[in-house]
């Protein structure tokens, strides 16, 4: 029964569905100025024309009428598992790591299960894309940009390599092993980041090698899938995502970057001191871990974790926002308002949870704004997407109507509706 | 004529064992400043020692005929000091450490008391897992452990020695630092027993947490009051009853005297000081890290305390980017005032060095309670007279007293400052001369 309007509705618009005009909305472009009661033409999934009220539009276009809303670009997260693990303490479900230190042909995207209930509850915040991201070992393999909608994960795939994952070596004095935790020496920890840090040098040694080797052609060229993937890297078409906390590390990984010759992305960037006037030199971005958090130390003041953006951002480094995990990735857009409660400018705000990561991860000719040409990737709400309050009326993705339905909202009425 | 050649043979002898100075039967150590810490400072006098005991002493005191004698001039006695714990002696156990946090960080897999196959891992309190209250510190002593000449060269006579390798580790003993056999050290045993809340760590068997270890704790009290009540009445009553299991785990509970509990911070303090009264054991706190907070707590409780001369410091080798908290920030500074403030409050406590790894670095950590505002004959007393008294030895050791063991230190200046030298130490009479310190300390040595 529930699914009879459905297929009515296909057969009236048939192959039109991602064809419509929105009326008498407020269009928030984030790459310019509002425009209130205004008309937003969408064609095949694209976006085709921003008018005022007397945009024409062929008799055939659906018109959807959402007077007093706003259409904002849908959010991207920068860092999730979205899909590659349902309950993290469940094994089966968690297809987060592949063993080994130098695994770079791994792509996440296709370990991203479309039938996750994690997306639906997500998308109800008002995104609508996320990096899936591999975990384990040093190099990863590829974190994928993912659309949060599609039947298999090749309809989901934005991009497979948006950036190449590297957990790079710390100088870690804590450690965890069956006798439970310990800490070992400066020194030691030092060595042993030193011991690391040679491997990966000698891998990306050995990428170039084969890059020559490939190059030449020769007759004993053996093609090799993980060095086959250093290629990108190599040539500074993918970005290398490191996580990097604190000035040490942060310093660390940008000589490492200049040193290999590669671009840069630096993730979970927490405390970075001096180290920000580097990262502005160089231009390198850098996406920034949950807002809502504790104090890194004991004795830090009580809006430490709130006000990294802001510094962040007044030393004019581009910066978006990643949940760093799977379910709290809906928090996506408080974790940028809270932001905004200790000093970042709004806007900015809403540009590092939809322009700015677009930018980061090569995507922005296709989306992160409401542009002409760019994909319909959008949400209709009732106010502010970083409010709390407010609501996801609607959402399109590549101008198709995406279900709002949730575990969160059937649980929802299911407990509204008990006696 | 043969008997002093055979004096010689003898002194030769010892000589030859261990580096002994040729030590006469009696000696007399004249004019020289005494400080008995029992009464007042003797500006000027003798005082002398004969058999391993001390004969006389006083501004007017003679010294006999026979007396090997030693110009005090210029030099200070003092009365040997004791270490209120230690492990000294004892070649299996580890570091003396306060750490009352459970959990795993006690580690360590228990120490294996017999050959063959490991036995399962412990269900309960029943399986006695972490208990060898029974073994005795007085049987276990080695003479040739190296510790011992280096506590001696630091001015160390004697020590409390424990057995800490488990939560129930055995009973404790005087020693004194110098002898050839166990058998010559012993001063008094059991002293009584230490307890530590060490657990058996991951899938050691019970107990496993904290909460296990004071739980398994009571259920030891509990059960050795029953097993004591269940023998008297068999001793009065053999016919007719069955006879109780023996049980030598809980047979080294009912004997030791008194035990001692590990305390850090104020919380810690006070909850067990509350589980010693509930345990109805004559019970000594020790670490007392954070002591300085809790004074009054102590005083309220009529507790003892054993200080941790190793004050807490900034670990060695550490990322430079950690950053302090201010909390252990505020400890390290403040952790050497805990004597001071306990000697306000009056709470009697006695140091204890084992913890430190150079016993020479006492010097020092004392100097620190010190300018911390402890009065520097407190600071001797707490080495000295207060261990003695913590563990009932006051009678013979802690200080310079007619009768008492002639455990004596004569240096060429103030105790804990600097630049004096400890020239003589005596233990039971003998006298032993500190070799001079090697120029370059090698703090590595002894690990």
């Amino acid at each position: 029964m529930k699914f009879l309007p459905f297929f009515l509705a296909v057969a009236l618009f048939a192959g039109a569905d991602d064809t419509f005009v929105l009326r008498g909305v407020t269009v928030h472009p984030v790459t310019g100025p509002d425009v209130e009661n205004a008309s937003l033409l969408v064609v095949d999934g694209k976006i085709a024309e921003i008018g005022d009220a007397r945009l024409k539009t062929p008799k055939t276009t659906k018109t959807i009428d959402a007077k007093g809303l706003h259409v904002y670009p849908g959010m991207i997260d920068s860092n999730t598992e979205v899909g590659m693990s349902e309950i993290s303490s469940v094994r089966e479900t968690s297809d987060v790591s592949e063993l080994g230190d130098f695994k770079p042909q791994l792509r996440a995207g296709i370990a991203v299960n479309p039938a996750s209930e994690h997306i639906p509850v997500i998308r109800a915040n008002g995104i609508v894309a996320a990096m899936a991201v591999p975990d384990g070992g040093i190099l990863a393999g590829q974190a994928s940009l993912m659309r949060l909608d599609g039947w298999t994960w090749e309809e989901m795939a934005i991009r497979l390599d948006a950036a190449m994952h590297l957990r790079f070596p710390t100088v870690s004095t804590a450690s965890f092993g069956p006798s439970g935790f310990s800490r070992a020496s400066f020194s030691e920890a030092r060595r042993n980041y030193e011991a690391r840090l040679k491997n990966l040098s000698e891998y990306f040694e050995r990428a170039r090698r084969y890059q020559k080797a490939k190059a030449a052609a020769g007759a004993g060229f053996k093609p090799d899938l993980a060095l086959e993937a250093m290629l990108p890297v190599l040539a500074k078409k993918v970005p290398v995502m490191i996580s990097a906390t604190r000035e040490r590390a942060i310093k660390d990984a940008v000589a490492w970057g200049e040193k290999e010759g590669v671009r840069i992305v630096l993730a979970q960037v927490r405390r970075p001191g001096s180290a920000l006037a580097l990262l502005k030199e160089k231009n390198i971005p850098v996406i920034l871990g949950p807002t809502q958090e504790l104090p890194l130390e004991e004795d830090d003041p009580y809006d430490e974790a709130f006000t990294v953006p802001v510094e962040v951002h007044k030393a004019g480094v581009k910066f978006a926002f990643g949940s760093f995990g799977n379910q709290f990735s809906r928090n996506l857009p408080y974790q940028a308002a809270t932001a905004v409660a200790f000093g970042l400018p709004h806007e900015e705000a809403l540009k590092s949870v939809t322009l700015y990561p677009a930018q980061i991860w090569g995507v922005d000719d296709r989306m992160g704004s409401i542009e002409k040409g760019k994909s319909a990737d959008i949400i209709l709400t009732d106010g502010d997407p970083l409010e709390v309050k407010t609501n996801v009326k609607r959402m399109f993705i590549q101008g198709r109507e995406v279900d709002l339905e949730s575990k969160h909202t059937k649980l929802y009425k299911k407990y509204l509706a008990r006696p | 004529m043969l008997r002093y050649f055979c004096r010689l043979l003898c002194a030769a002898a010892l000589s030859l064992s261990g580096g002994i100075a040729e030590t006469p039967a009696v000696i007399a150590i004249r004019n020289a400043r005494i400080v008995t810490v029992s009464g007042p400072v003797i500006a000027k006098g003798t005082v002398v020692v004969r058999n391993g005991l001390i004969e006389a002493v006083g501004e007017n005191a003679a010294p006999p005929a026979d007396a090997w004698i030693i110009d005090g001039a210029g030099l200070t006695v003092y009365p040997g000091l004791i270490d209120a714990m230690n492990t000294l002696g004892l070649s299996d156990s580890g570091p003396m450490t306060a750490a009352t946090g459970g959990g795993r960080r006690g580690g360590g897999p228990p120490p294996t008391t017999s050959s063959g196959p490991p036995a399962p891992p412990a269900r309960g309190p029943e399986d006695r897992p972490l208990n060898t209250s029974y073994l005795l510190a007085a049987d276990q002593i080695s003479p040739s452990d190296r510790r011992i000449e280096a506590a001696r060269n630091a001015g160390f006579t004697s020590a409390v020695t424990f057995p800490n390798r488990n939560i129930f580790s055995g009973q404790g003993a005087v020693i004194n630092l110098a002898g050839e056999r166990a058998g010559n050290m012993v001063v008094h045993s059991p002293t009584g027993m230490l307890l530590t809340m060490r657990s058996a760590g991951f899938s050691g068997g019970f107990p496993a947490s904290l909460m296990g270890v004071i739980a398994y704790i009571r259920q030891i009290y509990l059960d050795a009051a029953q097993y004591k009540t269940a023998k008297e009445i068999y001793a009065a009553h053999p016919v007719g009853n069955r006879r109780p299991d023996y049980d030598k785990h809980l047979e080294g509970v009912l004997a030791a005297p008194r035990i001692l509990l590990p305390a850090g911070n104020p919380k810690e303090i006070e909850r067990m000081l509350r589980f010693g009264q509930e345990l109805q054991q004559d019970t000594i706190l020790y670490g007392l890290a954070e002591g300085y907070r809790a004074a009054g707590t102590l005083k309220r409780h009529n507790a003892k305390a054993l200080i941790d001369l190793r004050w807490p410091e900034k670990s060695r080798d550490t990322d430079p980017e950690q950053i302090d908290s201010l909390r252990s920030l505020e400890m390290r500074d403040k952790a050497p005032s805990t004597a001071a403030e306990l000697k306000k409050a009056g709470v009697p406590f006695a140091f204890y060095a084992g913890a430190l790894t150079q016993p020479s670095d006492t010097s020092k950590a004392v100097k620190k309670a010190i300018d911390a505002g402890l009065p520097a004959a407190d600071a001797l007393r707490a080495l000295t007279l207060s261990p003695a008294e913590i563990f009932g030895v006051a009678d013979r050791l802690g200080s310079i007293d007619k009768g008492k063991i002639a455990n004596l230190i004569v240096t060429d200046g103030e105790l804990f400052q600097d630049r004096t030298k400890i020239r003589y130490v005596l233990v039971d009479g003998v006298k032993y001369e500190p070799a001079p310190e090697p120029s370059a300390s090698p703090s590595e040595s002894t690990r």
